[in-house]
């Protein structure tokens, strides 16, 4: 459904994209990496508000490097940017109100049945009056995801959706966009390994502008097969080790001594490839 | 509680509306404490789902301020009203040229006739500066977002830059009677601006708006204020210029149409 082939985007001296290759169908993608690794540049690219400077990408069949068929593309997409930025004097409602104008909902009776459904899916209904100066920060984070369920687009982007949301709201968010990938391509960016592993079918780990993983979550946990080891004493020459909330050492990579063998996460598998640059 | 229910005779006369208003009340009060009688009242399931979708938007649907109850009530559609004043950027773009025009209008007050050939030069820039301000990620917050949407682009610059110029073009038309000029002399400043606003749109599919404003309004001063300097001023307000400012007006504004539709 979405074909991004050879995409290079430079910034100065940086090259943000490197050459990235990459086929996304339907279902959760999640994007990880270390800050710098290109992920919030490709969702852009995907999100049409930013030209690579070389490459291509189709989606569903179109090119957003041509304007009508971007325009067209913008109609089947939905958009969290890492900064939305917002209008703090408009209510909730009015902000995804203006959003669904924007998305070409002019029918009254219709935009309004679809703001309240999307406040909904995000429980801010009884938000909708307030000002969003006055919202929180988790509050504000959900807002700026109903803006991007209008339409109920054929694509999702989203990057860092779950930056300000508290534990509760997470699993809220988990259901929400585990069930909005039963039928269409959501990719979303992280830090959170949690959240990759709860919700995402592949993930993709980018380093330097190129993908250097894909895979189920399970695969990459498999990385760190092994590999992950707790033990008593914090050990002599790893360097990818942390103290556990039980007082014992978790450690990455060679075995300390009396150390026990225990089973990956998505996490271990994550640092494991990428090592200190994680 | 009774465990009186309300008769099928006597329901039927409720819902056909024949019942004595005191009776059809002491019905309308039995049915709010008797579920059992409530379910056997018909209702019409659409209906009832589209009165309480109505009645929800009207609790959490904010009022719309002035400026978008006077737009609508010119005829102007509903989403193009709310499109037009509930952008924070357009209110300051409008905000810029009324604070503009209007310290023009009270200066030529004071000043008198030096000041036409300033006020001929730099009125036209009033609409760029507004435009400038109407579109882009430095003067919006949300335009990360709202660059992703398909009214964004050419078509949202377009609608924006329509409502700067009609504020402007009116607010700077209300100030040329104060000028101590002949009438057609004091609105020679009409097509430039709007051969200017038209160029600005144009450079825009090249470059940031701002930029573009400033290009424009740069390259419209530099030239016309150094060609009126030289030459005197109706060599570059006259009718034959004034006839290449429309030419050029309408030649930009098809280039950018036909680009921004292609």
């Amino acid at each position: 459904m979405i074909q991004i082939k050879h995409l290079t985007k430079t910034y100065g001296a940086k090259r943000a994209l490197d050459g990235l290759d990459l086929t996304l169908g339907a279902g959760v993608t999640g994007l990880l990496g270390p800050n710098g690794a290109g992920k919030t540049t490709l969702l852009r690219c995907l999100a049409t508000t930013l030209a690579p400077d070389g490459g291509t990408v189709s989606a569903f069949g179109l090119d957003p490097a041509d304007r009508v068929q971007r325009t067209a593309l913008r109609r089947r997409l939905g958009y969290l940017p890492q900064s939305p930025g917002a209008y703090p004097h408009f209510t909730a409602f009015d902000l995804v109100d203006y959003v669904a104008i924007l998305k070409e909902l002019t029918d009254r009776e219709h935009r309004h049945a679809e703001v309240r459904r999307v406040l909904a899916e995000v429980h801010l209904t009884d938000q909708a009056r307030t000002k969003v100066r006055k919202l929180s920060g988790g509050m504000r984070q959900r807002l700026a995801l109903a803006q991007a369920l209008l339409g109920e687009p054929d694509l999702l982007i989203l990057d860092e959706p779950t930056v300000g949301l508290d534990p509760e709201q997470r699993m809220a968010f988990r259901a929400l966009v585990s069930r909005l990938g039963e039928s269409r391509v959501v990719v979303l960016s992280t830090h959170q390994t949690e959240d990759v592993a709860a919700l995402c079918e592949r993930v993709v780990v980018m380093r330097d502008g190129r993908a250097v993983f894909d895979g189920t979550p399970g695969e990459l946990a498999a990385v760190a097969d092994g590999r992950v080891w707790l033990s008593d004493a914090p050990p002599a020459t790893s360097e990818l080790f942390w103290r556990t909330t039980d007082g014992r050492y978790r450690t990455l990579g060679a075995p300390p001594p009396a150390a026990d063998a225990v089973a990956p996460g998505v996490e271990d598998g994550y640092l494991m490839l990428l090592g200190e640059a994680a | 509680m009774s465990d009186w229910h309300i008769p099928d005779d006597l329901r039927e006369r409720y819902l056909e509306g024949r019942l004595e208003p005191a009776l059809a009340m002491s019905v309308d009060a039995h049915l709010g404490r008797c579920a059992g009688c409530r379910a056997a009242v018909p209702y019409d399931e659409d209906w009832l789902e589209a009165s309480w979708a109505r009645l929800e938007t009207e609790l959490i649907t904010p009022r719309p301020g002035l400026a978008e109850r006077l737009l609508r009530h010119q005829g102007v559609p509903d989403h193009l009203a709310r499109l037009l004043t509930a952008t924070p950027t357009l209110s300051r773009a409008w905000l810029a040229a009324v604070v503009a025009v209007l310290a023009f209008a009270v200066l030529a007050a004071r000043a008198q006739a030096d000041l036409l050939p300033a006020f001929l030069v730099v009125a036209p820039t009033l609409p760029l500066a507004g435009i400038a301000l109407a579109y882009g990620p430095r003067v919006d917050p949300a335009h990360e977002l709202v660059a992703a949407t398909p009214m964004s682009g050419p078509r949202l610059l377009l609608t924006r830059a329509t409502a700067v110029l009609a504020v402007a073009v009116v607010l700077a038309g209300l100030a040329s009677p104060l000028l101590p000029a002949p009438p057609g002399l004091s609105a020679a400043w009409l097509l430039p601006a709007l051969a200017a606003a038209a160029g600005c749109l144009a450079l825009s599919n090249r470059l940031p708006v701002p930029v573009a404003a400033l290009a424009v309004g740069g390259v419209w001063l530099a030239v016309v204020g150094a060609g009126g300097l030289a030459a005197g001023w109706p060599a570059v307000f006259g009718p034959a210029p004034q006839i290449a400012y429309g030419a050029a007006a309408l030649l930009l504004t098809y280039r950018f149409h036909k680009v921004s539709t292609r």
